[in-house]
């Protein structure tokens, strides 16, 4: 027992003094799990994230009885305005000065959406509650055709197509004129509350007890430890150390292949362990993550994920002639195996020859297995026995090929 | 152990495809003591290692060890055996200590990890980094991997190979000390220096046979009393290397280094001295010496070991 507990210390301690293994296997999922959830976590979360927009209203005629440009202004305006001291308002609001010039404006403005200083600019038109008091009046001769206000009247949104801030602002921005065209048809009296669907607006947050981004990102980011660690750690180990012949010293010895493979097992099976507490530990205690892998179906899930994983780098290493192929061989399965199992993004509206890949990709079952274990995905596109069969055929093909397949010492 | 010898080996065959890398051979090594097979590279001495060692199976052919018969070498055998290869490595990020502890596991019994530190001069540089040591040091591990079960027999392929002179003695040092403590050593090295310093036996291949097998001593006597004159000669011209040859034995190798054998050391010296005064040659090198193991390779096969 002691040389199999020896071989998985020597894996763990090489993987842990190499700077490039340690950075791959346990600094660039933290790293990813850290960027991930600082970007996309705030998202979503009130109070948290604020958006600099513009807001030009040109509509000032005193004459308008329903100012309606004045509402829309004021709903902006109260969202640009913090609730309490420790709340960030989810506007940063730029209106023009009284005495500014509207087109030099407006002008300056869209510059600075362009440079990014700007998540979207809107612009109320000239005429804006003529129109809108126009459409609200039925049969009124003086109403403008609806050309004329499509082409004159009609509220515009400027965004910038390069900016990811800029699309969610936008986004939001249209809710709210949403919003206050609901509100408008009701008070009106042209639309009646009672009929409308009703919704809720949820903020995905920690503030009101929901489950917080962190939560959907992390049984990801673990899975993507454990697969890289499978993909690529385990052929390179077995074909680095076969082809400088540090096996070869092994086999010398009384140990045997099978004692030698106990102590890799035990050794990358620790590795995944240090892995998963380090992202667990981070995922808790620096972004509040709130779900929970201590049930018995999820442990055996993690089990079997790390499991599948080292089979199916023994998989790779048994194809591959030298550790070079080898892990060319990783890097081209390494992208359509990550991406094509929902891991960064949905999977079920794929056309159906990537919905085959999708489907026989072992990190698809087990990312959605996982996920539904700790419950942050309920829908699923997987029979729940899937989940754990696919998988199993993967390590048992995987281990067939190894058993048959793979040189433990260089050819001649 | 009763038996005079530690291992008998009988018919060994191997063949990579079509190449017959080891022909059929016949060898016998005696306890306690350090079996040298010498020869150019492909001769076929890694080859016959390795199937003595376990890594390799023979085509043919019986290997008697430890006083049992074997098709293939088995885990008990290795039990007993220490294994240093040419050029296996080590785990570059593990330590010194921790390879010899890992080693250590593979074995039912094995020395103190301290003990071999010591014994191969490694003990300062036990805390160092594999990937740290020096091509002598690693060496020097390798050797104490292959010593960490106090083995009855020992395999030493090429342990010198690319070392400084420096690190050649302290390796040759350690072969010795074995040999002291009762080991047997099987050996192989393309230096005939080396086999001639730490061998009691050598056993000479090419081309996957053995064509010479006995103590150095017996076969460079073998040869005759002759001395050997050597010089370089590369401006000798055919008319004066005419004169040379009839005043004594000469032969002109492929490196222009020309070789006199003689069983009148004087008399050949003098003609030598009045032959190169005539010619105006200046004898460049000029050494006097014994003949040697590579005089023996020489006289069998014609060409040198290191051609």
């Amino acid at each position: 027992m002691k040389d199999i507990l020896l071989i998985a210390r020597a894996h763990i301690a090489t993987a842990v003094r190499e700077r490039v293994t340690l950075f791959w296997f346990l600094i660039f999922p933290v790293f990813l799990l850290t960027i991930l959830t600082l970007i996309f976590g705030q998202i979503g979360e009130e109070g948290e994230i604020s958006f600099d927009i513009t807001l030009l209203n040109r509509d000032r005629s005193p004459s308008a009885e329903t100012p309606f440009s004045d509402m829309i202004e004021s709903v902006f305006r109260e969202l640009a305005t913090a609730q309490d001291e420790a709340t960030q308002p989810l506007f940063v609001l730029h209106t023009p000065e009284e005495d500014a010039d509207l087109e030099g404006f407006l002008e300056s403005e869209l510059t600075e959406l362009r440079r990014g200083r700007r998540a979207a600019v809107l612009v109320i038109p000239e005429g804006f509650n003529d129109t809108v008091m126009g459409s609200l009046i039925e049969d009124s001769a003086e109403i403008a055709t609806s050309s004329e206000v499509g082409e004159i009247d009609s509220l515009r949104i400027f965004m910038s197509d390069t900016s990811v801030s800029s699309e969610y602002a936008t986004q939001i921005i249209q809710q709210i004129l949403t919003e206050i065209d609901r509100r408008i048809l009701i008070q009106s009296g042209r639309f009646s509350p009672d009929r409308a669907v009703s919704s809720e607006t949820h903020w995905i947050g920690r503030q009101d007890g929901e489950t917080p981004y962190v939560d959907y990102v992390l049984p990801g980011i673990i899975l993507m430890g454990f697969f890289m660690n499978g993909l690529f750690g385990v052929p390179g180990t077995i074909l680095f150390s076969r082809d400088r012949k540090v096996l070869r010293r092994y086999w010398v010895t009384p140990l045997s292949v099978l004692r030698y493979l106990a102590g890799f097992g035990l050794g990358h099976l620790t590795l995944c362990g240090l892995q998963f507490s380090l992202l667990f530990l981070l995922g808790v205690y620096a972004f509040g993550a709130t779900i929970n892998f201590a049930a018995l179906d999820t442990v055996l899930l993690l089990v079997l994920a790390a499991v599948t994983f080292m089979a199916f780098g023994f998989l790779i290493a048994s194809l591959a002639k030298t550790a070079n192929a080898g892990m060319a061989t990783a890097n081209i399965l390494n992208i359509p195996m990550m991406f094509l199992s929902g891991m960064f993004f949905p999977t079920s509206g794929l056309p159906a020859f990537i919905m085959v890949i999708v489907y026989a990709n072992p990190v698809s079952y087990l990312l959605e297995g996982l996920r539904r274990s700790v419950g942050v995905q309920n829908s699923t596109i997987m029979p729940s026995i899937w989940i754990v069969i696919v998988p199993l055929l993967w390590i048992l093909l995987s281990s067939l090929v190894t058993s048959r397949r793979l040189k433990w010492d260089v050819e001649r | 152990m009763t038996d005079a010898f530690m291992m008998k080996v009988s018919r060994l065959t191997k063949h990579y495809g079509e190449t017959r890398a080891v022909d059929g051979i016949s060898f016998t090594v005696p306890n306690a003591s350090v079996f040298t097979i010498l020869g150019p590279n492909g001769a076929g001495k890694t080859t016959t290692l390795e199937m003595l060692e376990g890594i390799r199976e023979p085509d043919s052919g019986e290997i008697e060890i430890f006083g049992a018969r074997l098709k293939r070498v088995t885990r008990p055998v290795k039990q007993r055996m220490g294994v240093l290869l040419q050029d296996g490595g080590f785990e570059p990020y593990l330590k010194v200590h921790e390879i010899l502890r890992l080693f250590s596991s593979f074995f039912q019994n094995s020395l103190p990890v301290d003990d071999v530190l010591e014994w191969v001069a490694l003990s300062e540089k036990s805390k160092a980094l594999v990937r740290t040591l020096s091509g002598g040091q690693k060496q020097r591990l390798a050797i104490g991997a292959a010593l960490i079960n106090d083995p009855d027999l020992v395999f030493l392929d090429e342990p010198t190979t690319g070392l400084d002179p420096q690190a050649r003695r302290n390796i040759w040092d350690i072969v010795s000390g074995l040999r002291a403590r009762g080991k047997t050593i099987i050996l192989t090295t393309h230096y005939m220096e080396e086999a001639e310093a730490l061998s009691d036996e050598v056993c000479i291949m090419d081309y996957g046979k053995i064509i010479a097998q006995g103590a150095p001593k017996t076969l460079t006597g073998d040869l005759g009393e002759e001395t050997l004159i050597e010089f370089h000669g590369e401006n000798v011209s055919t008319q004066a290397m005419d004169q040379l040859q009839r005043c004594c034995k000469a032969t002109r190798s492929d490196q222009m280094m020309i070789t006199l054998e003689t069983e009148h050391l004087t008399e050949t010296m003098e003609s030598l001295f009045a032959w190169s005064r005539e010619h105006d040659i200046k004898l460049r090198d000029l050494t006097v010496r014994q003949p040697n193991l590579e005089d023996v390779f020489l006289t069998l096969t014609g060409r040198r070991l290191r051609g």
